[in-house]
């Protein structure tokens, strides 16, 4: 192919000069100040080795945040990879009309930002005043005050970031799923094979490429998500109990100011979200279908 | 009554996606609303005694004008840039062979996966030694280019049949007159996808300036729309309500014109090769 190495750089390089200041040099000083003991104004950065890394296996703190984390997560996969994959499926082989309105209108939501997602639905879910609490008061239920009840604030939190994320997922599974010859599903429906079991034997391996990007994008992308939500409805409380390993780097690094502490716990995560990437990919790698 | 199946599957999608919308149109309705009214007849969807109070209290109260400025001043900045770095790189990485190649984008793309958390105490320290701290310019600067957006450019310029561009060489057309005459045009409906995306996103970014942004005069609608939030939903939320209207009506806006692109784009991002 024609043009030079120099040339090619030279067309890169933009790129490169933004992530080698913004994302390359930040990842190794994270790295390097989680040896310190540091609050951003000091002068002097205190050596403490894996000081900070015992500091965090020993704070109780910890676990809950990572309890919390994998609440997210399962959560999460139910709502943003689970029940947009059948919606996918439903739309492309199981009806027949409204296609394109159904993906241009499950999409609209992704273009709002999480902060009016937030607000909308403390207002809609208000235990006193929302909609839902004066139909449920119809009915003689009561709606508990969900910001601040364990267990359930994650499962609400979830929701707020579902609503935002469903629909780009949905699109994007929707093509992977396009991928699957028709003729393929219609001869199964014709010999009765029912609708669970051309989704789970046929669908899902032929898509499992789309399908395993998503299912990662729902955990990485998911848990950064789920921050707003967090910070502006909850701060993390009721007694930590919202807190995610996304927030509590946030929590530890820009209100505490333990930076060096935050920085390895950040650190930490991001060595998790990998391990749990190697091992997805390990244990995916043999049935994958790519569709080219 | 028999209803088909075709018609049950409707009802359930129907319901499914009045769920995700309703919000929408709750929010705009009851931000026409006066408070009373509001409270006596949430479920309305048409206003009885419509009003634009509203919308003018929110102005009189905080610095709107300026925030909304601010707010398409860093979208612009971050989607003029993205978007012309995205696609010198993506055009490098299509159409020029070198060392190095695969492994240099394997790297760029696995960012996408790195969370935030690991560069934003050093991107912090980093703006402000640049005195860029509560400045939208500190907002704007790691905006300048997008992994997602070199994918996404990169996978659209796969389908230009790499003749053409052999052609163009040969007729001595140099690499950057190619690819804003013949690849760009080309594959104009993912760029203004991509392009597009890249502005909502940037609007609706929130972690970011909330770091960086202190005073009032240089937030972004995200951060003014968080002043009004208090944990019990507020006791004026018409007033929460016309904020984030005015925060949500240009993305939607946006969305409404170019969803055909956005969607097509989108779908056929799926992971291909």
């Amino acid at each position: 192919m024609s043009g030079n190495a120099l040339l090619a750089y030279g067309f890169i390089l933009p790129s490169l000069l933004v992530f080698a200041v913004f994302m390359f040099y930040p990842l190794l000083y994270t790295v390097y100040l989680s040896f310190f003991e540091w609050n951003m104004i000091k002068p002097v950065k205190a050596f403490v080795g894996w000081g900070n890394y015992i500091a965090l296996l020993q704070d109780p703190l910890t676990y809950v945040v990572l309890k919390n984390t994998f609440a997210y997560i399962v959560i999460l996969l139910l709502l943003n990879c689970a029940a947009p994959y059948i919606l996918a499926f439903i739309l492309s082989f199981v009806i027949r009309r409204g296609r394109d309105f159904y993906k241009s209108a499950f999409f609209l939501p992704s273009v709002i930002s999480l902060v009016v997602g937030s607000i909308l639905y403390l207002w809609i879910l208000n235990p006193i005043s929302g909609p839902v609490a004066i139909i449920a008061k119809f009915f003689g239920i009561t709606i508990p005050v969900w910001s601040k009840t364990q267990g359930l604030v994650i499962g609400v939190l979830s929701i707020i970031t579902t609503w935002k994320v469903f629909g780009y997922n949905f699109i994007v599974l929707f093509g992977g799923i396009t991928g699957v010859p028709q003729e393929v599903i219609e001869a199964a429906k014709i010999d009765n094979v029912p609708l669970h079991r051309i989704f789970l034997d046929i669908v899902l391996p032929m898509s499992s490429a789309t399908g395993v990007y998503i299912f990662i994008m729902t955990i990485v992308q998911g848990l950064q998500y789920v921050f707003t939500p967090i910070k502006v409805v909850t701060q993390g409380g009721p007694d930590n109990a919202s807190s995610n390993a996304i927030y509590n780097v946030y929590q530890e690094g820009f209100t505490l100011y333990h930076t060096g502490y935050a920085s390895a716990f950040a650190i930490v995560t991001m060595v998790l979200f990998v391990v749990l990437l190697l091992a997805e990919f390990k244990y995916v790698e043999k049935g994958i279908y790519y569709e080219n | 009554m028999r209803i088909d199946r075709e018609a049950q599957w409707h009802i359930l999608l129907g319901g499914a996606l009045l769920l995700s919308l309703l919000p929408i149109a709750f929010a705009i309705a009851n931000s026409f609303k006066e408070l009373s009214e509001a409270y006596n007849n949430v479920f309305s969807l048409i206003p009885e005694h419509p009003t634009i109070g509203n919308y003018l209290l929110v102005f009189s109260r905080l610095p709107l004008g300026q925030i909304t400025a601010n707010t398409f001043m860093v979208a612009l900045a971050a989607t003029v840039f993205k978007t012309v770095t995205s696609a010198l790189a993506a055009y490098a990485f299509v159409y020029f062979d070198f060392r190095g190649k695969n492994v240099l984008y394997f790297i760029l793309i696995s960012t996408i996966f790195i969370p935030f958390t690991v560069t934003m105490i050093p991107n912090y320290l980093t703006i402000s030694q640049l005195g860029f701290r509560n400045n939208i310019i500190g907002v704007i600067l790691p905006q300048l280019s997008d992994a997602t957006g070199i994918f996404l450019i990169r996978q659209a310029m796969r389908t230009i049949p790499r003749s053409l561009i052999e052609a163009a060489r040969i007729e001595q057309a140099g690499h950057l007159k190619i690819l804003a005459s013949i690849v760009l045009p080309l594959i104009r409906p993912a760029v203004v996808s991509t392009g597009i995306m890249f502005f909502i996103n940037s609007w609706n970014e929130y972690v970011w300036p909330v770091l960086i942004l202190k005073d009032k005069v240089n937030y972004t609608l995200p951060l003014a729309l968080q002043l009004f939030i208090s944990s019990e939903g507020g006791t004026d939320f018409t007033i929460a309500m016309a904020v984030s209207v005015i925060t949500m009506i240009i993305p939607l806006v946006l969305y409404l014109i170019f969803q055909r692109y956005i969607i097509s784009t989108f779908t056929s991002s799926g992971v291909k090769g």
